[in-house]
């Protein structure tokens, strides 16, 4: 590989209304190969329009590369490389395991069977069983098993999760991070359970009212947000710094700092770095208001 | 010819999909009608035979509990069943008509209600390739199983007459399989079924259409809107005295679009039907040599509707709709 990699995906002001409602309004954003990035934002903000103009399911205005193609017009090819799961429920009640593997190992050139069988031996599918008398998470089961078996170089995860129980949950995100991703595929995700994926991501993109808000590495969110939890009787100073936001537990108040540097906050009480979703909550402050 | 290769490939793995969504209707809904049509003939023959027989047959009337015929008879009544044997299941090809219309209405309906969509636009599978695997499937597969079956079923229950006739006295397969018509008939059946496809083809194109198009109740839409639109129109044909041919209306575009899947439709047009009434006509008393008129003047007249204007600008807005259709698949957003 050369030193400078093409992004996966390169977005330039992408505009997408429904009617009167905008739900991209110029959205920019680059993400580049071998990253697991978290796509975050509220109900509305146009999480889902994102991940339909980059699949070409939907029209919009704006530059957008996806692996160097236009998805607008080149989707069909597009897709040899681009692997999505949208929701938990899209693969038709009809439809057998054997059919399913059969119809993708069929239609798809970097399908690997094996892979596929192999995943499917650990789960309580058998080939004759129809996608009807399936519970929710042995369908995702099902799903997973046939993208996980495709050699993609984006997988696209709308909510994978979505209706699951914890036990599926987590059996979803190992077999995704130890049997799948490796430092030539791009997955990116979008769910509202952030606690759960936080500690796989590598990147974190927020988006609010169509318009990304934050785009930075883990290691980017760590240097520059620092929750502190400061001493009582430092908390005129610390106030004095602009916290993002500040809560109290046990008494004491528990402020966010935006690029204030580490050094300047530690006299003022035990620091950490923030969870995502506590960072989500302070940078989307007034979403529903 | 390598490009093509996958494509044909994918192609295959397509229609196939539809056959395991629509096993039930494709496999076991034709299969049980001819396996009924198969039990009624055999329990009529077990029924029947100790019975008296009454045959009106052009070369004269037979009858009795034994039948003895003569040579010329015998002769007559093979090649007579040598023509029309392959008619004798023709219910199927109702059962057909039925088949491909509900199958097109649902077909590009059922993927987007079900959400299953979007699992089907996550392979590298064009709209184009998907709608046409439908329109093959409609068009081509279905008319041809229903044919075989038709044949296969049409030939049992033949078998199941002419064994009851043998068991009065008089054996005809022999005569029955030596007879040209015999192996020529089905022959000409099938070459029928590009008639079929090139006739059918604005039905199918316009149910794909809706069914792409629809949000909801596509058969209100298929169906509704065709009859609404004649029914407005015929209202201000009378009203205001507009002088519309409202017949030429029903004939040319009505019924194109919603029952041209049935098989021999094109006989409504004028000029295909009238030699087979005219050779209906001359049957009537005729001899033998009258019926294969008819039959005859039937494959003719199926044959000559690709000489007709109907049948080819038919078949040009059919194959537009199903580019309307295609275009709709790609452009949906919903979902």
């Amino acid at each position: 590989m050369n030193a400078i990699e093409q992004p996966v995906i390169s977005a330039r002001n992408l505009v997408k209304r429904y009617g009167k409602q905008t739900a991209l309004d110029n959205t920019t954003f680059t993400i580049q190969p071998g990253r697991i990035v978290g796509l975050i934002g509220p109900n509305g903000s146009g999480k889902t329009t994102t991940l339909k103009a980059i699949l070409g399911l939907c029209r919009f205005d704006g530059e957008l590369t996806v692996l160097g193609m236009d998805p607008r017009r080149q989707r069909d090819a597009l897709m040899n490389d681009v692997c999505f799961i949208a929701d938990v429920a899209i693969l038709p009640r009809w439809l057998k395991v054997r059919e399913a593997i059969d119809f993708v190992a069929g239609v798809h050139p970097r399908f690997d069977r094996s892979k596929a069988e192999r995943y499917l031996a650990n789960t309580k599918l058998t080939p004759d069983m129809r996608v009807k008398a399936m519970s929710k998470g042995m369908i995702v089961q099902l799903h997973l098993a046939l993208v996980m078996a495709i050699d993609a170089k984006l997988l696209v995860l709308d909510e994978p999760t979505l209706g699951l129980d914890i036990l599926y949950r987590k059996q979803f995100y190992q077999n995704l991070l130890e049997d799948y991703f490796d430092e030539n595929k791009t997955i990116l995700i979008t769910t509202h359970q952030i606690e759960e994926v936080e500690h796989i991501l590598t990147d974190l993109l927020f988006i609010q009212d169509g318009r990304i808000a934050l785009s930075a590495s883990m290691d980017e969110i760590g240097e520059r947000y620092t929750e502190v939890m400061v001493e009582p009787h430092q908390a005129a100073a610390a106030n004095a710094l602009q916290p993002m936001t500040q809560r109290t537990v046990f008494g004491k108040p528990v402020m966010l700092f935006d690029g204030v540097p580490r050094q300047q906050l530690q006299n003022l009480g035990e620091l950490r770095t923030p969870s995502v979703a506590d960072l989500f909550v302070a940078s989307m402050k007034g979403s529903y208001q | 010819m390598k490009p093509m290769e996958p494509k044909m490939k994918t192609m295959g793995w397509l229609v196939r999909r539809e056959y395991w969504e629509h096993k039930g209707m494709l496999l076991w809904v034709p299969l049980a009608i001819a396996c009924a049509m198969l039990a009624f003939a055999l329990a009529m023959a077990a029924m029947g035979h100790n019975a008296e027989i009454h045959m009106d047959m052009p070369e004269g009337k037979a009858s009795g509990v034994t039948i003895v015929m003569g040579a010329r008879q015998q002769q007559a009544l093979a090649d007579m069943a040598a023509t029309t044997y392959p008619m004798v299941a023709a219910p199927l090809y109702i059962a057909m008509a039925f088949m491909v219309f509900s199958y097109c209405l649902g077909a590009l309906y059922n993927e987007r209600r079900d959400r299953s969509l979007l699992f089907w636009k996550s392979l590298p599978v064009s709209d184009t390739a998907a709608v046409l695997s439908k329109v093959a499937l409609a068009l081509l597969l279905i008319p041809l199983g229903i044919v075989v079956l038709e044949l296969a079923t049409a030939l049992l229950i033949t078998l199941v007459g002419l064994a009851v006739l043998a068991y009065k006295g008089t054996n005809v397969l022999p005569l029955l399989l030596v007879s040209p018509h015999f192996w020529l008939t089905p022959l000409k059946l099938v070459a029928v079924v590009p008639v079929y496809v090139l006739w059918a083809l604005p039905t199918v194109g316009w149910l794909l259409m809706v069914s792409s198009w629809a949000r909801s109740k596509v058969i209100v839409w298929a169906v509704g809107s065709p009859l609404l639109t004649a029914m407005l129109l015929s209202w201000a044909n009378k009203a205001f005295s507009l002088g519309m041919n409202m017949e030429w209306l029903f004939s040319n575009v009505i019924s194109r679009l919603l029952i041209s899947v049935v098989p021999g439709s094109w006989f409504t047009i004028d000029a295909l039907r009238h030699p087979v009434e005219h050779a209906g006509a001359v049957a009537e008393n005729g001899p033998t040599a009258e019926v294969h008129g008819v039959v005859d003047a039937l494959f003719n007249g199926s044959w000559s509707a690709v000489a007709t204007p109907h049948l080819w600008l038919g078949a040009i807005a059919g194959a537009l709709m199903i580019v309307a259709a295609i275009w709709l698949r790609r452009r949906r957003e919903e979902g």
